[in-house]
């Protein structure tokens, strides 16, 4: 969609795109609307805020063949820069790991969304298509001008034209701070819980479980968290796998956790006994005889 | 976000007008004195929430609160006695204050007083209708021990006066660009109240989240449909759209995708069915206060914007999309008329209403004739009181788990409170239309204006949706007399200072515009039309 607004702004320069130009946004374009769709598509926020970030350079490099200089790098430097990483801030801080849910509540509603929503952009995009053939043509824009693509004609647009709108956005922005501090910010004296208090709701059933996570354990071989704790019998324990962090590590020391599990090869006990029965087993019973020969004697 | 670089981008392209001419605009500060007056108390608000003891802050909201509407209506009173008649246009054309304008700010103040009234209350419910700590998680520990303190978070007062000046501003934005700001300074507010209620906090936390999604979506629309009519006209002043608008050497494909676009994000604000699905849930889940603040000042602020974009920007083309909008409005008023029929709960009922109210404001806003404009915005004064007043009534109808709103609740109501059935009673019959009541002017304006723009058959329709929206508001009357009270119904509340204000205010309002109509009527019709 962007894409299309884009070839709007450069069939508006004075009618005439020079080829590095065109170039320039047969690169850029299709770049800028992958961007959009895979923020769109993509399953993990944390992607779909960098698809986002494509699109967001995309513009941005754009702009600087519009000779709009001054934004297309405020654009990189606020947007990309700041903005996205913020954003990408925030959601590291809420967890990555939260996904769709997939349930769909009503019958067949994603089907017709998806038929309607692309109905709706073919239309938009035929409309917009049409509708390039017989815009009008704007001047192009003179980066050393005061009122050109530099800071000055920016400058003049929003402390002259747009005076009004500029500053109700801080109204907006107020909003939005005491928003996030309401919602979040819990003002109330928290008093922390004692260690009684805290092994009381243990045992109620408050927590998840009575006792804390397992740690990597006894027969562990590494203590990274990727590493999964054992269990006495030897299994991993299912608690200490992160949700979050792919466990290689628990596929790498399979054969050892099974060997130490007993699942794997099995330790038979008269293999202790059966191919070595000439060396070591009279010896065995001998030591015990004597022993028992021994205690028999003291008594 | 990323549409408004584009936008910038293709400003900076034009260069047919210089920008500002150098100099820094002219500002009318004595016409814009009561929107500066609303957003310099929100903004002051803000700061005392951070400086002031938390058992200090809701007096001192409150009176602030109040203090800024009356000051505003002072300072909107004095340059209503000597405004000039043709309207003037202040900031570089941003803000246009002309008659219509000055009409929707004077109804929004009156409105925002008697919302705030309900807001304020808390003589209902101990401590109010707002959660003491919105950020405790619902259904914890910390949720059930704060259940039992009787504080309020009273940001909820700066929030609701900054929603008001958005309102405020979207009626009077003469650029698409102040009215998209205005539209998010005005939703960004109402999307945070409506998850603040005590009681139900699932369901009122929903109701935000659910208004907040559909919202940003209408503002994409919007901002999308800005974007094209920018690329059709060079400019996102209402008055150079219509210039180019009434020559034909461009491409209408711009023009129409663009205002459909632009429409969409407006019905969406109005609760205009089909784009009305939010309006049930949000309206159910909101605070009651809120629910009222809604239903009456923002329906004043979209149709007001409405009014003006399509008068000033869209009239030469009228003839073209004026169709389109004869279909939402008889799908919005057979919607709110028929699904309004199965509704349980009191407060989706009245939002079904207003979807129908919706679809009735809406003819009289594409008659775009001045007595149009002048019908409508009568019947927006006339339906935000007696909204107001029938969801102030609601929130007096309370049982152990707090408000009764299922119906079946309110049976022999007349029996356990013969007052407040008799309010809920007139305020019904209001909303229906019956002669000597607000709503049977509002309506008569609006279906004659209509009548003389050649729109009869829309009429007949109306009038049809009308009375079947009736019957449900007639079957609450009879449930309320004629039904024997449950053994464990609700109790009616008796209302403390606040809520009786405003509800006396919008009952009082219904019954003055009902018996006298003139006297507001001939304001909205002394007409100098839209200044831009």
């Amino acid at each position: 969609m962007s894409a299309v607004l884009a070839q709007a702004v450069t069939l508006a320069q004075g009618g005439e795109v020079s080829t590095g130009e065109a170039v320039a946004f047969w690169i850029l374009g299709p770049a800028a609307v992958a961007g959009a769709l895979g923020m769109i598509l993509a399953r993990n926020a944390v992607h779909s805020a960098l698809w986002l970030v494509l699109t967001m350079l995309s513009l941005a490099m754009i702009y600087l063949t519009q000779r709009a200089t001054f934004l297309g790098f405020t654009q990189i430097i606020v947007y990309t820069g700041a903005i996205m990483m913020l954003f990408l801030f925030v959601l590291m801080l809420a967890g990555r790991d939260s996904s769709d849910s997939v349930v769909e509540v009503l019958r067949g509603q994603r089907l017709a969304a998806g038929l309607l929503g692309i109905g709706l952009a073919v239309l938009v995009v035929t409309l917009l298509g049409r509708s390039l053939t017989d815009t009008q043509i704007a001047a192009p824009l003179d980066p050393y001008s005061p009122e050109g693509g530099g800071a000055g004609g920016l400058g003049r647009l929003i402390f002259g034209d747009f005076l009004f709108p500029f500053e109700l956005s801080a109204a907006l922005l107020i909003v939005a701070a005491v928003g996030a501090m309401l919602l979040s910010h819990s003002g109330g004296k928290k008093t922390k819980k004692t260690q009684r208090e805290l092994v009381e709701e243990r045992f109620r059933g408050q927590h998840d479980r009575p006792s804390p996570l397992p740690g990597p354990g006894v027969f562990a071989t590494a203590n990274s968290v990727a590493t999964p704790a054992l269990l006495p019998d030897g299994s991993v324990a299912p608690e200490s796998l992160s949700r979050i962090i792919d466990s290689a590590a628990a596929e790498e020391f399979r054969d050892e956790i099974r060997e130490v599990s007993g699942t794997g090869p099995e330790a038979d006990a008269h293999a202790l006994i059966t191919p070595a029965e000439g060396a070591e087993a009279p010896g065995g019973e001998g030591t015990d005889g004597q022993r028992a020969d021994s205690e028999g004697d003291k008594a | 976000m990323l549409t408004s670089s584009v936008l910038t981008s293709g400003l900076l392209a034009q260069q047919g007008q210089p920008p500002g001419q150098g100099g820094a605009p002219e500002i009318d500060y004595l016409a814009i004195l009561p929107i500066i007056i609303i957003f310099g108390a929100a903004a002051v608000g803000v700061l005392l929430e951070a400086v002031l003891p938390k058992h200090q802050r809701w007096s001192v909201q409150v009176g602030l609160s109040i203090l800024a509407i009356v000051g505003a209506g002072l300072a909107f009173a004095y340059y209503v006695s000597d405004a000039p008649t043709e309207g003037i246009t202040t900031i570089a054309g941003a803000l246009s204050i002309d008659q219509p304008a000055l009409f929707l700010w004077g109804t929004l103040l009156a409105l925002g007083f008697g919302s705030i009234l309900l807001i304020a209350d808390r003589s209902v419910e101990p401590g109010g209708a707002f959660v003491a700590e919105a950020a405790i998680r619902p259904g914890t520990v910390q949720d059930r021990a704060q259940a039992q303190t009787t504080g309020m978070q009273t940001e909820v007062f700066p929030l609701a006066l900054f929603a008001l000046g958005g309102m405020m501003t979207f009626c009077a934005a003469n650029d698409l660009l102040t009215m998209f700001i205005a539209l998010e300074v005005l939703s960004l507010p109402l999307y945070l109240l409506c998850g603040l209620a005590r009681r139900r906090r699932l369901l009122s936390q929903e109701a935000a989240v659910k208004y907040f999604l559909l919202g940003a979506f209408a503002s994409a629309f919007f901002l999308y449909g800005l974007a094209l009519l920018y690329g059709y006209a060079g400019s996102v002043k209402l008055a150079d759209i219509a210039t180019a608008a009434a020559g034909t050497d461009r491409s209408d494909a711009l023009l129409f995708g663009g205002l459909g676009l632009l429409v969409v994000g407006l019905l969406f604000k109005g609760s205009v069915g089909p784009f009305h699905t939010w309006t049930p849930d949000v309206y159910q889940g909101a605070p009651t206060p809120v629910t009222a603040f809604m239903a009456a000042c923002t329906k004043v602020a979209a149709f007001g914007g409405m009014l003006r974009v399509l008068t000033v920007a869209f009239e030469s083309t009228s003839w073209e999309w004026r169709g389109v909008l004869w279909g939402v409005a008889i799908v919005s008023m057979v919607i709110g008329a028929i699904l309004g029929l199965t509704q349980t709960d009191v407060k989706r009922m009245i939002a079904y209403s207003s979807i129908a109210h919706a679809g009735f404001l809406l003819i009289g806003t594409i008659a775009l004739t001045d007595q149009g404009v002048s019908a409508t915005m009568f019947y927006l004064l006339a339906y935000g009181f007696t909204t107001l007043a029938a969801f102030g009534v609601v929130s007096l109808v309370r049982d152990s788990s707090g408000e009764a709103t299922h119906l079946s609740q309110w049976a022999g109501l007349a029996k356990r409170s013969p007052l407040i059935a008799a309010v809920f009673t007139f305020l019904l019959l209001a909303l229906t239309g019956i002669p000597l009541t607000s709503g049977f002017v509002g309506k008569f304006v609006v279906f004659s204006a209509a009548i003389e723009d050649g729109m009869a058959p829309l009429v007949v329709i109306a009038l049809v949706a009308s009375a079947v929206a009736a019957f449900f508001y007639l079957r609450v009357i009879v449930l309320m007399y004629f039904s024997e009270p449950a053994e464990d119904g609700p109790t009616v509340s008796v209302p403390g200072t606040f809520t009786t204000a405003a509800i006396t205010l919008g009952v009082a309002v219904t019954v003055l515009l009902g018996v006298l109509p003139t006297v507001v009527l001939d304001w909205a019709t002394a007409g100098g039309g839209f200044a831009s």
